[in-house]
């Protein structure tokens, strides 16, 4: 919303400069988020007259005028407006001219030609002078002028036209009272403890004639809970005069003529939005309030016809509707050039009531903006009698006696207790009693002190977010200054200890391992596209319940919340693909989400935990000098997630489960199961899932469910230390030759089975297939490592092997090589 | 030559000699070497080999063993001269030092994102603040009733928040948490004052993605409920922290706000320098704050006449942007490689 510094200075007297009125309003809780100087730069534009007026010779559309700049001479100006006329007194920027035109510099040189007719200057339109946004024609001066006066003379002494300020306020909700000039005003009286000067409108008394003309009935009680009415005969209407232009201007109002350039000075001077009705057409001089019935259509006063939601505030006559009630005028009912007799409606409309019709009907108009915060309950009249005799002094014609005041509802002022004590409570600093008391009357509240230490509050009606005590104490704040709110220097300590996040341990563990391991860490968005989210709603995931969809998505593609964090991670190794990365290694930590009744978490029939993806595709490693290109495979990765689960201590609490049979979305996978639960799988991607991501490498990925391994985490028993061994370890070799379709994965276990207890470290160091071996075996190479408590004797050793060769001959119809 | 074990034994000694004997710098040494010792055809260790079947059944266990060892001490010296590779010379001085290392692992990069949300939750952690979470599927009267949304609040309104479940009489709405505040309410709700905690976590808004505004983005909030704490905690904790995290010298400013979970409410305000501005820089909003307002209190049954407190909420995409310069928010969820290898 916009204010102008020379509007607001009207009802308080500041002595601030504009810049300083931005910190005030601003430390007061009124942000100004820009402020913009309207400055008049009128060097070289002076009074003329224009002696007579002659068509152009070369053109239709444009004129020559003979004009006196006041040396007595005429001079020839051609002209394009369409009501330039002989004998006006008009502004003209002379040759050397400098003017801003809607931001533009506009110079006025000498000997300019226009279509062939020289001109000798400019006569100058309203828009181009910055006085209005009009440029329907020339500014034509009304006002007592001298011929060759400077036009900022005349404007100064006619219209108290100077310099001004416009300030865009950003207003919170909750201060429905400081979006107009006066309720700024009043927040700056507050705090400089100044006078507030209201213009003078003492509202007439009821149910005169007034009432023989019009009847106004409200059928919607409790959403248009005041209506109030004034008519006014024989106006003339007409363009406002300059300084109420000049007002429009400073707030960003277009100007359209002098009734309704009235009822829009009057709601941004008091916040009373205001609607004139032409009186003529006005069906059976009746005024009815009611809700519109649905599909109810309605044009209005922009010309657009709009289909009504069911409940609209529609203001009628005796025949149809000629308003939207809080938002817009009709087009049936429109003041215009022709109107003789105005009908100015100062009513009161329910705040969320405008707020849905005008977010439906998409209008949001400086009236809606005024009722969906919620105007002054008791204002009506006030700023009726206000606009009535403005227009009066404006427009002429004559007030008719009395007002009507249809008031179903009457709220009674609320009053509310605030006890002095407890404002150090809150606010941790002590104010003085006497700036309280300033205060809060200054900002409109009548008091009355019942007894020791507490003030009874009568809230003003234009103050309906003040509801209760700490609300007081609050605006005490605001106008006390939150700067002067004292920081300590020093504060105890705050027992207990602090907790850290349950897994802020083991994601330490996780970002360092990973990032270590030449991870990079990704943030992908939680919103996919439905087919998306279904395709990987997979149980080889984890979980096959349904995906959860929003119900108002932002788009088609953003409408599921991610089952899996894979898509995410699909799309951004897709990007650095075709930005040529050739090595893709990234993991992202992130909620996931399912329908599920039985799993349900936090929310029933939600189920959400946290999950981790890391996943890798093309290069292993940097194409080094000596270290030839490799693609990454799914022993790259298994290697890195069962080291990481190795960080985690994790890896003996959990079983693998192995798969070489195709899913929908991987070519084989393995299972990680803790128990009987589920915690993660380790896969390749579907070749046919990667070729729709247009990614030219396989996929290994291993998705985690974070929420459960971090439970696991914490049941992890403190370790304690063991003793190193103070003997040497003996190692052994194993070579073995085997079926070839025999896993290793069961060899190594049976080893670890064999050998105990001597037997400490198996590693798997060869596996080879080729001519040294028959075209059905193959060819295992184990490493092992002894040790105990003493020195070993060859024969100890001797022995094991003879037991592991014996056990692994008869189990795995192993042969030892030689 | 016809072997027996003993006379296998010296020759592996011999040999077990020479090996450590032999220079291995020059490209044209290391090739001799694995030919002399290794080689598939003529290398000597290889020839032995062959000798095994030969010997008693009894010593050929005890041969394999001689022999596997030589081999394997054979091969890690040809592993190691080999490990030095390609820029072996004739003389160790001219070794060049200038090749680049071998990256057998480039670097990982954590996001900006958990950058700066580490670098805030690190600040009040010291400051004796306890981490929470809590689910980013809410229901209405965690994500608003509590924390004292008016029915008809605009933030209720469709255009603002993503819902999953429109609800019924019976059951409350559903929708994605448009911040992380209902932690706070889970957190009062389970326990007793005195409360000391910050929530960060995603949170969503029904907005179209532009440069400046994503569909979601990440918050930090803090509360302290406790007997006798006043604004002036407030504003201590925030200015400690924005000093923390901003730097010593930077310029702040506290004014007031509207927030419906606080009363009174205040932003806080930082001014960023920006030598291009006519003004030399200009007020950045950053944390919202205030007081617990005493109907939020009154929901999570807590005596709002006992016990007072206080609350605030930011964002840290913004920070992070500041900070790292970052015009476009778009694109911290792009993860493009060359953006993340610069943190």
């Amino acid at each position: 919303m916009k204010i102008s510094y020379n509007w607001l200075s009207d009802y308080v007297e500041h002595g601030l400069a504009s810049a300083d009125i931005v910190d005030a309003l601003t430390m007061l809780g009124l942000e100004i988020e820009q402020s913009q100087e309207l400055i008049l730069s009128l060097d070289g534009v002076i009074v003329a007259e224009v002696k007579s007026v002659r068509t152009h010779p070369n053109a239709d559309r444009l004129q020559l005028c003979d004009v006196d700049l006041g040396d007595g001479n005429a001079r020839q100006i051609v002209c394009g407006a369409p009501n330039v006329a002989a004998n006006q007194r008009v502004a003209v920027a002379t040759i050397g001219t400098q003017l801003t035109v809607n931001g533009e510099l506009l110079k006025i040189r000498k000997g300019t030609k226009i279509r062939g007719e020289i001109s000798m200057g400019m006569i100058c339109a309203e828009n181009e002078l910055g006085l209005s946004e009009n440029h329907d024609g020339i500014m034509v001066l009304t006002g007592q002028s001298t011929i060759g006066e400077p036009l900022i003379e005349y404007l100064s002494r006619e219209h108290q036209i100077v310099n001004d300020t416009s300030f865009d306020l950003s207003i919170t909700p909750n201060r429905p009272d400081a979006t107009c000039h006066i309720g700024v005003a009043r927040d700056l009286c507050s705090l400089l403890d100044a006078p507030l000067t209201l213009p003078k409108a003492s509202p007439p008394s009821t149910k005169a004639a007034v009432a023989e003309k019009l009847n106004v009935s409200i059928e919607c009680p409790e959403i248009c809970r005041r209506y109030t009415a004034m008519i006014i005969e024989g106006v003339t209407v007409g363009p406002s005069p300059i300084w109420l232009k000049r007002r429009l201007y400073s707030v960003g109002i277009r100007s359209i003529n002098n009734i309704v350039d009235v009822t829009n000075f009057v709601m941004f001077e008091c916040g009373q939005p205001l609607h004139a009705f032409n009186y003529d057409r006005i069906h059976q001089q009746k005024i009815i309030v009611r809700k519109s019935s649905p599909q109810e259509a309605f044009i209005t006063l922009d010309g657009k016809t709009h289909s009504l939601d069911d409940g609209t505030i529609l203001i009628c006559d005796g025949q149809e509707p000629i308003a939207i009630g809080g938002i817009m005028g009709g087009k049936n009912s429109e003041v215009d050039d022709s109107t003789k007799t105005i009908v100015i409606e100062s009513a009161w409309f329910d705040p969320s009531s405008t707020r849905r019709s005008a977010k439906s009907l998409g209008i949001l108009t400086e009236a809606s903006y005024r009722f969906e915060r919620g105007v002054d309950t008791q204002l009506q009249p006030w700023a009726a009698m206000r606009a009535s005799s403005l227009i009066q002094e404006l427009a002429g014609g004559s007030i008719l006696n009395g007002i009507i005041d249809e008031h179903p509802t009457v709220d009674l002022p609320l009053s509310i207790d605030l006890r002095l004590s407890r404002i150090p409570k809150i606010l941790g600093t002590e104010i003085p009693r006497e700036r309280i008391i300033q205060i809060i009357s200054s900002l409109g509240f009548d008091l009355d002190e019942t007894s020791n230490g507490v003030i009874t509050c009568i809230v003003p009606s234009y103050r309906p977010d003040i509801l209760q005590e700490i609300d007081l104490i609050e605006e005490i704040a605001r106008i006390h200054g939150f700067e002067n709110i004292p920081l300590h220097s020093s504060t105890s300590l705050q027992l207990p200890v602090p907790l850290s996040r349950p897994d802020d341990q083991s994601r330490e563990i996780a970002h360092s391992f990973l990032t270590g391991h030449g991870f990079r860490e990704i943030y992908t968005n939680s919103l996919l596209p439905d087919e998306e989210a279904s395709t990987f709603c997979h149980e080889v995931l984890g979980t096959d319940h349904p995906s959860v969809k929003t119900l108002n998505a932002i788009s088609g593609s953003m409408s599921t919340l991610r089952p899996s964090l894979l898509p995410g991670m699909l799309k951004v190794m897709k990007h650095n693909v075709h930005h040529s990365q050739k090595i893709l290694r990234f993991y992202e930590f992130g909620h996931l989400f399912h329908r599920s009744t039985k799993q349900a978490t936090f929310i029933e029939n939600y189920s959400e935990y946290d999950g981790l993806l890391i996943g890798i595709s093309g290069q292993i490693q940097p194409h080094g000098w000596d270290t030839p290109p490799r693609t990454s495979d799914f022993f790259d990765l298994k290697g890195d997630v069962g080291q990481f689960l190795e960080a985690l201590q994790l890896m003996s609490a959990l079983r693998f489960e192995f798969h070489n049979q195709p899913s929908d979305i991987t070519d084989y996978h393995i299972t990680l199961f803790h128990k009987n639960t589920q915690v993660g799988t380790i896969a390749k991607l579907a070749s046919s899932i990667q070729d729709s991501y247009d990614l030219p490498d396989p996929v290994f990925f291993a998705e985690l469910n974070w929420t459960r391994l971090v439970v696991l985490y914490d049941q992890v028993p403190d370790q304690t230390y063991t003793p190193i061994s103070l003997f040497p370890v003996v190692v052994r070799d194993l070579a073995l030759s085997v079926d070839r379709s025999q896993p290793v994965g069961p060899m190594v276990a049976t080893l670890y089975q064999v050998g105990k207890p001597l037997i400490k470290d198996v590693n798997v160091f060869d596996v080879y297939t080729g001519e040294r071996v028959p075209s059905d075996q193959k060819s295992i190479a184990f490493s092992l490592r002894f040790g105990a408590n003493r020195t070993l004797r060859d024969e100890e050793i001797d022995r094991v092997m003879e037991k592991i060769l014996n056990v692994f001959s008869e189990q795995f119809g192993a042969i030892l090589r030689i | 030559m016809e072997h027996t074990l003993h006379t296998l034994k010296s020759t592996v000694s011999d040999l077990t000699q020479e090996i450590s004997a032999t220079s291995l710098l020059a490209t044209s040494e290391v090739e001799e070497f694995r030919i002399r010792f290794l080689g598939q055809k003529r290398g000597v260790i290889t020839h032995l080999f062959k000798v095994i079947p030969t010997l008693p059944k009894e010593d050929r266990r005890e041969a394999g063993q001689l022999l596997n060892s030589l081999r394997s001490v054979a091969q890690s010296k040809l592993d190691s001269a080999n490990l030095a590779g390609n820029q072996l010379t004739d003389h160790s001085s001219q070794i060049d030092l200038t090749l680049p290392g071998r990256q057998n692992q480039w670097r990982g990069s954590l996001h900006p994102i958990t950058l700066a949300l580490t670098k805030i939750t690190n600040i009040f952690y010291r400051m004796g603040f306890t981490i929470a979470e809590g689910p980013e599927i809410e229901d209405d009267w965690h994500n608003f009733t509590a924390l004292n949304f008016p029915d008809d609040h605009p933030a209720r309104d469709m255009q603002d928040t993503l819902f999953i479940d429109e609800g019924n009489p019976d059951q409350s709405r559903i929708m994605m948490r448009t911040h992380t505040s209902p932690v706070q309410i889970r957190m009062m709700v389970a326990g007793d004052p005195p409360f000391r905690l910050i929530a960060p976590g995603r949170v969503y808004r029904n907005e179209t993605i532009t440069y400046k505004s994503y569909c979601l983005f990440h918050q930090v909030e803090g509360l302290v409920i406790d007997e006798g704490v006043t604004m002036a905690d407030l504003k201590t904790t925030i200015y400690s922290f924005a000093h923390a995290f901003f730097g010593k010298n930077v310029k702040l400013r506290y004014r007031p706000s509207f927030f419906p979970f606080t009363e009174p409410s205040a932003e806080l305000d930082i001014w960023w320098e920006l030598p291009d501005h006519p003004d030399g820089g200009r007020w950045m909003e950053v944390l919202g704050s205030g007081m617990v307002h005493p109907n939020v209190l009154k929901a999570v049954g807590i005596d709002p006449e006992r016990y007072t407190g206080y609350a605030f909420g930011m964002g840290v995409e913004r920070p992070a942007m500041l900070h790292y310069d970052i015009k476009d928010i778009r694109t911290l969820y792009e993860n493009d490689i060359r953006f993340l290898s610069q943190f």
